[in-house]
């Protein structure tokens, strides 16, 4: 353990990765948690599990959607050498393509919220001029695939722009910028599906995010093996592609 | 989230379909008022006792949160869902483990208890549930039940094969370790004779006792391995399980010229009569968690676990002639594992263990063949008053089970009425 304090601030801290990065951080460090969600006492059940673990946590009930928060300011009075935007949804696609309401609200969990949060932990690193903005994507950004392609599209905008970002703050050498890219996991979200050979435990994927942060990687698909599933996947030609039910 | 989908028990020997609710969070434990539901931990009980065909089965592996932990008394309160796997990766680098594990870590709090698992220092330590000063108990009426040690709730439920409600949360009371080492020592045996004298020397002095047999060898012989808490060493938790089996193996991986080998490798493993060794806790309690989901090495068809108790009143008998059969049958696995448990009365109403000689072993689905050896050795079983584990059964009779548990006259009122199990369903068919 080091002696000074590990400062993290987590977006959509309920999230079970998040949960499981969290942990791993606690074993690792004396760490400070700042908890960012929507419900108090969920938070207050994270906290407590980081608490037990050695960590101190202050927990912060916010509506990530709202556009009237400023997220600077909630991210006052600590140098972090965390954050970590975690939050998402998986939306049933038939659903939200037929219903405005619903897919404007999937793409601003998926995609507006995060970039405006991202934007502005930015500012912030930039300003420390250290520490690592962590983002959540999925491997459904890296192709679209029929199935999924909603979602798909959500991430991969945010990659890009996550991208984006890296190369705004590469003149600080000590800001990472790191996007992670989970493939099926298996959590609350996904319980309702039959567990494959591809899925991979919460709690694998969220210690792959943290050694991923701590080496500083631009990108990282959790598990690693998923790069190559996914790069196969790329390279699959359009006309064999899309006979598959992918 | 709620969905239907098919779940399997360990033994895989038929998919049960089954709408799944998984709540994630205390808030989330709610009970679907008009269903028929069953708690499910990681479903890592070998039978049916886990299963609730067409049923709503409550899967609370996501509600695996630690509440709270004092580093003076080693009391843990923790989530039901929380694997024994993640309670000793926090525990252990503090110094402390729990009271009792079974042969695996891949199983939950919650269904260590509603089973009141035994491990190998069961002689000196008794059950899980010896060590559960409390816990939540949800019930299908919404009623949130506090049970404590020494109310009828809480000895129902110990055992009590997730019947009579939801374990939302449990307090579970953990033991000190000096590190995160066992020294060791295996001794080889030939004969129950040798193993009973064994077993009855090392009872005082060592505080794990277990036994691997060969049972395809014509006397049982087999190593005897008795461990305690190294004084000395790191308190390092155990890594992550390695590699998995992700599909079915063919059937003939399994014939029994390659049991026969195998069984006769791992006694010559060790060439002289008595080792000693230092392992970690992970290799020495837990032998099978290095490869993920080894059932499947039992193919398509799946397997069974047939594990029984025979008291100690009964001395050696039954058990040899429970060996024989099974040796004559020419069907068991690899290995069998056999223990004797210890004089410790569980609180569990239903808790399975009983002073005497308790044997576990696998065999692959044979179909009728099967059958017919589980009747025969049903019947040593019967005769001398033992009874089998509810935990790791897929076919053992009514009659057997009710004539075995004398408490379970007090257990039935305590059965939630909106719960039940396809395990519960045999026991109770007319
Ligand atoms: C390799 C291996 C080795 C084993 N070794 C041993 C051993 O040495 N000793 C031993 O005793 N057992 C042993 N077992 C059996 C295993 O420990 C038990 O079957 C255990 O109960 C499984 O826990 P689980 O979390 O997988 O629960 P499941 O199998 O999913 O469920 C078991 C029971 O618990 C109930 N339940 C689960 N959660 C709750 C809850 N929150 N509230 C109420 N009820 C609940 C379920 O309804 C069910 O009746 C072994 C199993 C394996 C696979």
């Amino acid at each position: 353990m080091s002696d000074s304090t590990f400062n993290v601030a987590v977006f959509g801290a309920t999230s079970s990765i998040a949960s499981e990065t969290m942990r791993a951080i606690a074993g690792e460090h004396t760490a400070h948690f700042r908890l960012f969600g929507r419900n108090a006492d969920r938070l207050g059940a994270v906290a407590s599990d980081l608490d037990a673990r050695g960590a101190s946590s202050e927990i912060r009930e916010v509506d990530l959607l709202s556009s009237d928060v400023d997220w600077s300011a909630q991210l006052e009075g600590k140098n972090w050498d965390v954050i970590y935007i975690a939050h998402g949804s998986l939306p049933d696609q038939e659903v939200t393509l037929n219903d405005s309401k619903k897919l404007e609200l999937e793409m601003a969990i998926n995609f507006v919220s995060p970039v405006q949060i991202a934007s502005a932990c930015a500012s912030v690193l930039e300003r420390q001029k250290r520490g690592t903005l962590a983002i959540i994507g999925s491997v459904a950004g890296d192709r679209g695939r029929q199935s999924n392609f909603l979602y798909g599209a959500a991430k991969s905008g945010l990659e890009t722009f996550a991208d984006g970002l890296r190369h705004r703050l590469f003149h600080l050498p000590d800001v990472k910028v790191t996007f992670l890219k989970p493939g099926m996991t298996d959590t609350p979200m996904t319980a309702g599906m039959e567990k494959g050979a591809l899925f991979s435990s919460a709690a694998k994927v969220g210690r792959d995010a943290w050694t991923a942060i701590k080496r500083g990687r631009s990108t990282a698909y959790l598990p690693g093996w998923w790069w190559m599933v996914m790069t196969i996947i790329r390279l699959v030609p359009a006309p064999v592609f899309y006979r598959t039910k992918l | 989230m709620s969905s239907q989908r098919n779940i399997y028990s360990w033994g895989r020997l038929s998919p049960s379909p089954c709408e799944v609710i998984a709540p994630a969070w205390q808030d989330e434990c709610q009970l679907p008022g008009e269903k028929t539901i069953l708690p499910f931990g990681l479903g890592r009980s070998y039978g049916d006792s886990c299963l609730l065909t067409e049923g709503t089965i409550i899967d609370t592996s996501h509600l695996n949160r630690i509440i709270s932990f004092d580093e003076e008394t080693g009391l843990l309160r923790a989530d039901a869902g929380i694997s024994l796997d993640a309670i000793m990766n926090f525990s252990v680098p503090r110094g402390w483990f729990l009271p009792t594990t079974p042969g695996t870590r891949q199983v939950t709090l919650g269904g260590a208890i509603a089973n009141d698992v035994h491990g190998k220092n069961h002689h000196r330590a008794g059950c899980m549930g010896n060590h559960v000063p409390r816990f939540e108990l949800l019930r299908s009426d919404g009623q949130r039940h506090l049970c404590e040690a020494g109310s009828p709730l809480h000895s129902a439920t110990i055992g009590g094969l997730g019947l009579t409600g939801l374990m939302t949360w449990i307090d579970i009371q953990m033991v000190r370790i000096p590190s995160a080492f066992i020294d060791v020592e295996e001794i080889k045996f030939n004969g129950l004779d040798e193993f009973l004298q064994i077993s009855s020397e090392s009872g005082e002095t060592w505080e794990h006792t277990v036994a691997w047999i060969d049972c395809l060898a014509p006397k049982c012989r087999g190593i005897f391995i008795r461990g305690n808490w190294a004084k000395y060493g790191d308190l390092v938790p155990h890594q992550a399980a390695g590699a998995a089996v992700p599909i079915d193996f063919p059937e003939i991986a399994l014939n029994k010229l390659a049991l026969k080998a195998f069984n006769t490798l791992y006694y010559h493993r060790l060439f002289q009569k008595q080792s000693r060794s230092r392992q970690h806790y992970s290799p020495f309690f837990h032998p099978l968690d290095a490869v993920q989901g080894w059932s499947r090495i039992y193919g398509k068809r799946g397997f069974f676990q047939y594990q029984c108790v025979t008291p100690t009143e009964a001395g050696t008998e039954p058990m040899e002639e429970i060996l024989r059969i099974i040796r004559e049958a020419g069907q068991g696995s690899f290995l069998a594992v056999l223990k004797t448990f210890g004089e410790i009365p569980s609180p569990g109403m239903l808790s399975f263990p009983r002073p005497g000689l308790t044997l576990a072993l696998d065999f692959p689905n044979r179909g009728a063949r099967s059958h017919e050896l589980f009747d025969k050795l049903d019947a040593v079983v019967r005769d001398c008053d033992g009874r089998l584990y509810p935990a790791k059964d897929a076919r053992m009779s009514r009659e057997d089970f009710v004539s075995s548990n004398p408490r379970l006259e007090d257990f039935i009122p305590h059965i939630d009425p909106n719960f039940s199990s396809d395990f519960w369903k045999r026991m109770t068919a007319a």
